[in-house]
């Protein structure tokens, strides 16, 4: 191939995922025809203790229900926001919706549903069995969250699920409401209005109107009217939700867009801020940067397997180019992130896990400037979609931006202890994966002197760094602790996970210095850091105990199990002898 | 010398950092069971701890190197191998430090162990305190006024509280009938079988039954320590049976040698010479959730020895240092009135700063090397 098409492919792969991730930003911005449902989504309002645009509270309602961003089943509903409008104007219509998963025999038992082939059930299928629910629901709510059965955390994520869609559907409007302007100011002239008004409020824990000043300067819609009812004049957001709702009942998309706009303009005068900050989380969501980072990741995987094959050097100048597109996006979700919330860059579960890959992208970016073998990319692709698949399904348990509560409130400390003991599990997944690969080149064929040199030093190198900033982060946790609690070390098992991090890597080193392992039996520890640093991210949270318990999941058990079976074939793999490889 | 290659071999070194994973890996499990205290003692401060391999039931137990061995074997085995390779050079000052570091580390967890006091202070508003509580011991007191105006406090400490022991005082002696470390009390109509069949015939306690109860594992809890005490004038006949117990609040009354006498069994305490008066204690939630968004309690410091009386701001992350104790905003009862702090006294709470600014430093040094290293060897390559 010629010099000048050899640069033309280098560029193509690279230049296409551009173009792919334009289009997505564009679509994303792209204003819609008929029903502005776009500048609807950004409206803000408090829900979990923050500002949020109702495009997160829809999204999330639907991640915790039905575990995507999308209403299963026709395909009539082009996004969360439109359920919302749905939900809130519409519920005889959402209501029919079968978005409810129930598995459990004992919960179909319970309820007197018939089981169907897709395991899906609607709101009003479950309506008439409320009442043998809720008397469950109280006595599995009782118990300690560790001792309950699987039909028992069914039935209670059921509970959840069914609780999270009635606060939705209160949060704008109430069910049977026709024309609610008309409502509204029949409310004014009659004050005996107070207690259905009040016994809606009870049914969400939505804020939707901007009243009154400061941080709690917002007022549940119900709650509004009755002010109003005191005031003798109607909040011009409660008065715009009702507008909104009266056009969408009438399918009348003319008037919904008006009114979005009108409340969009009056909230530009008064509440510009918290606008601009709603609007701009409603675009960060569809826009979902990280998943796109996924797709690019798998490009860069791919382009960087085929360098080894066929074509070395356009390849693996390509799969580079498409990891620097990947890690730009990623940074920019970050920021994107980082500025919304406020907050430096790691604050739960979630957000630990979109660091880490990150990290170990930025990390891996270094090691193939040094020595160009494509293997730093390849490793920071497989790693950065794990990573960021792993913060998907974390993501399934709420709100990703929620607020910090008041022991972990402190920037200073987040930006520290938290940010140095992240990029250190990053650091020693890097050397675990870069260990994973040298066996398994060893297993299906013999490594070349100086591949194996290369990879040797990655490996060498990548834990000296994983121990210098395993040990900082962790000894700054120590003196956060000693700061808020008083003690600097508490055995604790987030604690104690870290600290295995650390001595982990110093018997690594050691025992290199020492002559006790060479090449491949550094491998093969650094292979077992991975199961390591697994357990300090995810496995000390199941104990269900100490400071740092903040995320427990069944199903990350499994795969923690998994991933820890897996690590151990991978060490017994590269102890087969060479002869009985070849 | 064997021992002395021994001791200051590499190998010792890992096989040490092996079984000190192994000890904390055991340890972490063992926490769902025995609570993170229990833990602390039996694994981190101790020759030897014992695993039991199925939690719960001592059916089983393994023997693994404690925590406080582990440390002393890592301390000996960094100074014989520094001692047996020492060389003042500036190639090998980043290891020198990165260890002095580790041991002073070392070090201040072995002292923290053995200086260090840990005690709470709940204090309601308004309410002036001159004194923490220990929340996992207990004391039984016995107070007399002395005639001026002032009360004579004997404290027993919960080491000698067991069953049948006796303690003479001034005219009558007390006697533990019995005493339970922590017991579960319910009013006796609720008792079962399970409860013990003894009463008080005297005092609150008498409608109540007792049993005995496992130690307390969750942090937040304490244990409910209850004693069956007798209090025998001298020369005459038991005076009856009260029931003591730190589940209790208030004293118990009783006349002897022609005086009223209080008892009780309440929190070990812990005096400081200054007294702290809760102004205000504030709890701030997240808007429509129940997620804390700050705590803080304003108090005023009053110390009579130094003429000392000002106000300051205790609230989360921001201690108040004074005395050479520390008050860190832990908790809150009684529907936001109280607010509880941690009191802590750890004289060398400077040394893990000191130890991790030195191996912080120390590994950035090494590590530097190394990579000038590699990347000159690298250059070499290339030019070659």
């Amino acid at each position: 191939m010629s010099n000048p098409s050899r640069k033309f492919l280098a560029w193509l792969i690279p230049a296409l995922c551009l173009l792919f991730v334009a289009s997505a930003v564009f679509r994303a911005l792209n204003s819609e025809k008929g029903y502005h449902f776009k500048e609807f989504a950004a409206l803000p309002v408090v829900s979990n203790g923050r500002v949020q645009p109702l495009d997160s509270l829809a999204r999330n309602a639907l991640l915790a229900i039905v575990g995507k961003q999308r209403v299963p089943g026709d395909d009539t509903l082009g996004s969360p926001a439109e359920w919302l409008a749905e939900l809130c104007f519409r519920p005889e219509i959402a209501d029919e919706r079968k978005i409810f998963l129930i598995h459990h025999d004992e919960i179909l038992g319970l309820t007197g549903l018939t089981r169907s082939e897709e395991k899906t059930y609607s709101y009003s299928q479950i309506l008439p069995s409320f009442q043998a629910i809720q008397p469950e629901a109280r006595r599995i709510g009782a118990k300690e969250p560790q001792t309950r059965t699987p039909y028992e955390k069914a039935l209670m994520r059921l509970t959840r699920n069914l609780g999270i869609y009635n606060q939705l559907k209160h949060a704008l409007a109430h069910p049977g409401q026709e024309d609610a302007e008309a409502e509204f100011e029949s409310f004014l002239s009659n004050s005996s209005a107070v207690s259905g008004l009040q016994n809606w409020a009870s049914f969400t824990e939505v804020y939707a109107v901007p009243s009154g000043k400061g941080a709690d300067g917002w007022r549940k819609l119900p709650d509004s009217v009755i002010d109003a009812i005191q005031a003798g004049e109607i909040h011009p957001a409660s008065l715009a939700y009702a507008r909104i709702g009266d056009a969408y009942r009438s399918s009348d998309p003319v008037a919904f867009n008006k009114s979005v706009a009108a409340y969009g303009t009056w909230l530009h005068g008064n509440r510009s801020v918290q606008l601009s900050k709603s609007s701009s989380e409603a675009v960060f969501n569809r826009v979902a940067p990280f998943y796109l980072c996924m797709v690019l990741y798998v490009v860069t995987f791919l382009c960087a397997i085929i360098s080894w094959l066929w074509q070395g050097s356009i390849f693996r100048q390509a799969a580079f180019r498409t990891l620097l597109i990947g890690l730009a996006l990623h940074t920019a979700g970050l920021i994107i992130r980082m500025l919304l919330e406020g907050r430096p860059p790691v604050t739960n579960l979630y957000s630990s896990a979109v660091f880490i890959g990150w990290g170990t992208i930025v990390l891996s970016i270094a090691l193939e400037l040094f020595y160009r073998n494509a293997i730093g990319t390849a490793v920071a692709a497989m790693v950065g979609f794990g990573t960021l698949l792993i913060a998907h399904h974390l993501s399934l348990s709420g709100d990703t931006l929620e607020m910090m509560r008041a022991v972990l409130d402190t920037n200073f400390w987040l930006a520290t202890h938290v940010v140095v003991i992240t990029l250190g599990y990053s650091a020693n997944f890097l050397a675990g994966f870069i260990a994973i690969f040298y066996l398994m080149f060893r297993l299906f064929g013999s490594i070349p002197k100086p591949t194996a040199n290369s990879l040797r030093g990655m490996v060498y190198g990548v834990i000296c760094f994983a121990t210098l900033f395993s040990f900082v982060g962790t000894v700054l946790g120590g003196i956060w602790a000693d700061q808020s609690w008083g003690r600097f070390w508490g055995w604790d098992p987030k604690e104690n996970g870290a600290l295995l991090i650390v001595i982990w890597n110093a018997i690594i080193l050691h025992a290199r210095w020492g002559g006790m392992v060479k090449e491949r039996g550094m491998m093969v520890m650094a292979v077992f850091g991975n199961i390591v640093t697994s357990w300090s991210w995810f496995g000390t949270n199941m104990l269900g105990i100490g400071l740092h318990s903040y995320g427990f999941t069944d199903a990350a058990f499994v795969w923690l199990s998994g991933f820890v079976i897996s690590q151990l074939i991978i060490m017994g793999l590269g102890y087969i002898p060479r002869k009985a490889v070849a | 010398m064997p021992v002395f290659k021994l001791l200051s071999s590499l190998r010792l070194t890992v096989t040490l950092l092996v079984l000190a994973m192994l000890l904390i890996f055991v340890a972490t499990l063992s926490q769902v069971h025995l609570g993170i205290h229990e833990v602390q003692l039996l694994y981190f401060r101790s020759w030897i701890a014992w695993w039991d391999v199925i939690p719960g039931e001592k059916t089983f137990s393994l023997p693994l190197p404690g925590g406080t061995l582990l440390g002393i074997l890592l301390i000996t085995n960094i100074l014989a191998a520094h001692g047996a390779r020492f060389q003042l050079r500036w190639s090998k000052a980043g290891m020198i430090v990165i260890h002095s570091g580790i041991l002073i580390m070392l070090l201040g967890e072995i002292l923290t162990g053995f200086l260090g006091k840990e005690a709470q202070m709940p204090i309601d508003e308004g309410q002036t305190v001159n004194y923490s509580l220990f929340p996992r011991e207990v004391e039984l007191v016995v107070v007399v006024p002395d005639g001026v105006g002032a009360e004579t406090v004997t404290a027993i400490p919960q080491g000698r509280l067991e069953d049948g022991a006796e303690f003479p005082m001034a005219g009558f002696t007390l006697k533990i009938h019995k005493f339970y470390r922590n017991s579960e009390i319910v009013p006796e109509e609720k008792a079962t079988p399970e409860f013990e069949k003894v009463r008080a015939t005297e005092g609150v306690g008498k409608r109540y039954a007792v049993r005995r109860k496992g130690r307390e594992t969750k942090m937040d809890r304490r244990d409910l320590s209850t004693a069956y005490v007798e209090i025998i004038p001298d020369g005459e006949k038991s005076q009856g049976r009260w029931l003591l117990s730190n589940a209790f609040k208030g004293e118990e009354k009783y006349e002897a040698a022609g005086k009223t006498w209080k008892m009780s069994i309440r929190q070990r305490r812990l005096y400081h010479p200054f007294s702290i008066k809760l102004l205000d204690f504030s709890h701030d939630r997240y808007l429509g959730t129940n997620v804390p968004k700050n705590f803080s309690s304003k108090i005023r410091i009053i110390n009579s020895e130094t003429g000392e009386d000002r106000e300051d701001l205790i609230y989360m992350n921001h201690p108040l240092r004074y005395s050479g104790l520390t008050f860190y905003q832990s908790g809150f009862d009684n529907n936001d009135s109280t607010s509880i702090f941690q009191v802590v006294r750890n004289p060398v709470w400077t040394l893990p700063y000191i130890s991790c600014a030195m191996v912080g430093l120390g590994l950035l040094w090494v590590f530097s090397q190394h990579l000038i290293k590699a990347v000159s060897r690298r250059n070499k390559v290339t030019a070659s």
